[in-house]
């Protein structure tokens, strides 16, 4: 049994994405051409219902300073960061405290990008350069990302600590454990090079062929794409590095050494 | 510059007040000046902990009113002079202050002060976000209890979210019987989840229980007591001296060893 032959039940994961899973209303940083874009989640997109995803000011911040403490040594010092704000509703005190947020880590906000005329007005009185775009490509779905793949793979430093929930449309990349009451929900695969006990979701999009590898498994649920599966109830007394797959059975785990050679095989 | 340290947990009842009262008393005992803020407003209890219920006088809402100076709100321990309360209101709810106000009653405090201790309230509201705002440093107090050790997580993560990067552990009322029994969390299963620096090990003891309610804290105790001993550890620890962990686990009892507890129950 190849653990990539696609599964019987499911279509080819170009079927319709899951609607419950969005993985764009996370603060995400990004870097392109060259320039380091902070993009913050749109507000229209959480109207229907008060999500999991960031919706107060308060979580957003919160976001903020967990992706900034996360990846400290992946921009150079002074770096100078564009805001992509979309249509988020900012005031001065926000800017700010955005600013600040960034300044602690040596980033320079400089350029704010939006299609709110008060948040353009509040970060022209604060002193940053303000582009506004017109709020109409708001409402075509269409901002600024084309319809790709997959985003590039998000490479974290931390803790995923219990309340903590990490979404990514690409891969995630964790160096650090998921504890208990955590959450990596991913586009793509999640490795995580430490120890898994918490919930994590590849291929949230749909893709069944994404894969969770981990150093030590121990979690509490593992979804692929639309299966779920329960973590063991009792722990392992021996780890090793361990991934996780789907089969036409459902989710299997296996030892990772394995995997990598039935794949090289199959 | 005082160290301004938040006592928090998430989970209530673990210990964060007993934990606070102890601290400072133990600090104040090693020479230090300690003033000790109760966050919790609408609920206080450290006054109780400590026996100064019924010096208060002000608290920190008149104060920020501006109806009392400082200094007359501050309430200064009868056994410890180095150690002052700044009691909360009890009257009042949560969102009688800001996180704002918080800060400036820290700032009021001035460097009169070697240490700034803060007893945070229960939960990650409004109090706890006021007690954690004026705060450069964290100590978490858990229980060996997976609700306690899930709450402590969350709340190391919002408290790094906030800045407080230097955070310690304080793993309280431990059972050394039941961990070797495998019915507890042991010390090792609780820092594996949380990952912070271990400042120290407090045993279950009944005489906390004993002292709480006579709002005598434990180190002040003449008899030696291994959680009072804790605390006076923890102290150290505090204040960067390398003191070795207690030997907490129960010795397997001998011929000897029983021999002096019944000589010690008869002598006290």
């Amino acid at each position: 049994m190849t653990p990539n032959a696609s599964p019987g039940a499911t279509s080819a994961p170009d079927s319709q994405a899951t609607p419950e899973v969005s993985l764009d209303m996370q603060v995400r940083l990004k870097t392109e051409d060259g320039q380091l874009l902070l993009l913050l989640p749109s507000e229209t997109n959480t109207s229907e219902a008060p999500t999991a995803a960031a919706s107060t000011w308060t979580e957003l911040w919160q976001q903020l300073k967990v992706r900034l403490n996360a990846g400290e040594r992946f921009w150079q010092a002074n770096a100078e960061v564009q805001l992509m704000a979309s249509d988020r509703l900012l005031d001065i005190r926000q800017l700010q405290e955005i600013a600040e947020a960034l300044l602690e880590v040596e980033l320079q906000l400089k350029r704010v990008h939006t299609n709110r005329r008060q948040t353009a007005v509040a970060a022209a009185t604060a002193g940053y350069c303000v582009e506004q775009q017109p709020p109409v490509s708001s409402l075509s779905k269409a901002p600024t990302e084309k319809p790709q793949s997959l985003a590039e793979p998000l490479y974290l430093q931390m803790t995923v600590r219990s309340g903590v929930e990490i979404r990514h449309p690409g891969t995630v990349v964790l160096l650090g454990d998921v504890n208990p009451g955590g959450s990596v929900i991913a586009g793509g695969d999640i490795l995580v090079w430490g120890r898994l006990r918490g919930v994590v979701h590849a291929g949230a999009g749909g893709n069944t062929k994404s894969v969770i590898m981990t150093l030590q498994m121990e979690p509490m649920v593992i979804r692929i794409a639309k299966y779920v599966a329960r973590g063991p109830e009792t722990s392992p007394a021996q780890f090793f590095p361990e991934v996780a797959y789907v089969t036409p059975q459902g989710i299997r785990i296996g030892r990772a050494s394995d995997f990598d050679k039935s794949m090289l095989i199959g | 510059m005082p160290r301004i340290i938040v006592v928090t947990s998430g989970k209530g009842g673990v210990g964060k007040t007993t934990s606070t009262a102890n601290l400072g008393m133990a600090l104040a005992k090693r020479g230090r000046n300690v003033a000790v803020i109760d966050a919790d407003f609408g609920l206080r209890n450290l006054d109780l902990l400590l026996g100064l219920e019924n010096r208060i006088v002000y608290t920190a809402l008149e104060v920020l009113a501006g109806e009392c100076r400082l200094e007359q709100a501050l309430v200064k321990d009868k056994r410890q002079p180095r150690l002052v309360l700044l009691p909360a209101a009890q009257t009042r709810m949560k969102d009688a202050i800001s996180a704002q106000q918080m800060k400036q009653l820290v700032e009021m405090l001035g460097n009169k002060y070697d240490y700034i201790l803060i007893d945070s309230p229960a939960g990650i509201e409004q109090g706890f976000q006021n007690a954690i705002a004026p705060a450069q440093e964290g100590i978490i107090v858990t229980t060996p209890e997976i609700a306690a050790v899930r709450d402590a997580d969350r709340v190391i993560g919002l408290l790094e979210a906030n800045n407080v990067k230097k955070i310690n552990l304080i793993v309280n009322r431990i059972r050394p019987a039941m961990v070797l029994a495998n019915d507890m969390m042991s010390v090792q299963d609780v820092r594996e989840i949380l990952a912070i620096p271990l400042l120290g090990v407090v045993p279950d003891d009944e005489r906390v229980i004993v002292s709480t309610n006579r709002g005598e804290p434990l180190v002040l105790s003449e008899t030696a007591s291994l959680a009072g001993t804790a605390f006076d550890n923890i102290a150290r620890r505090l204040e960067g001296e390398k003191v070795e962990f207690l030997d907490l686990n129960p010795r397997p009892e001998t011929f000897f060893s029983r021999l002096r507890k019944f000589f010690n129950k008869k002598i006290l």
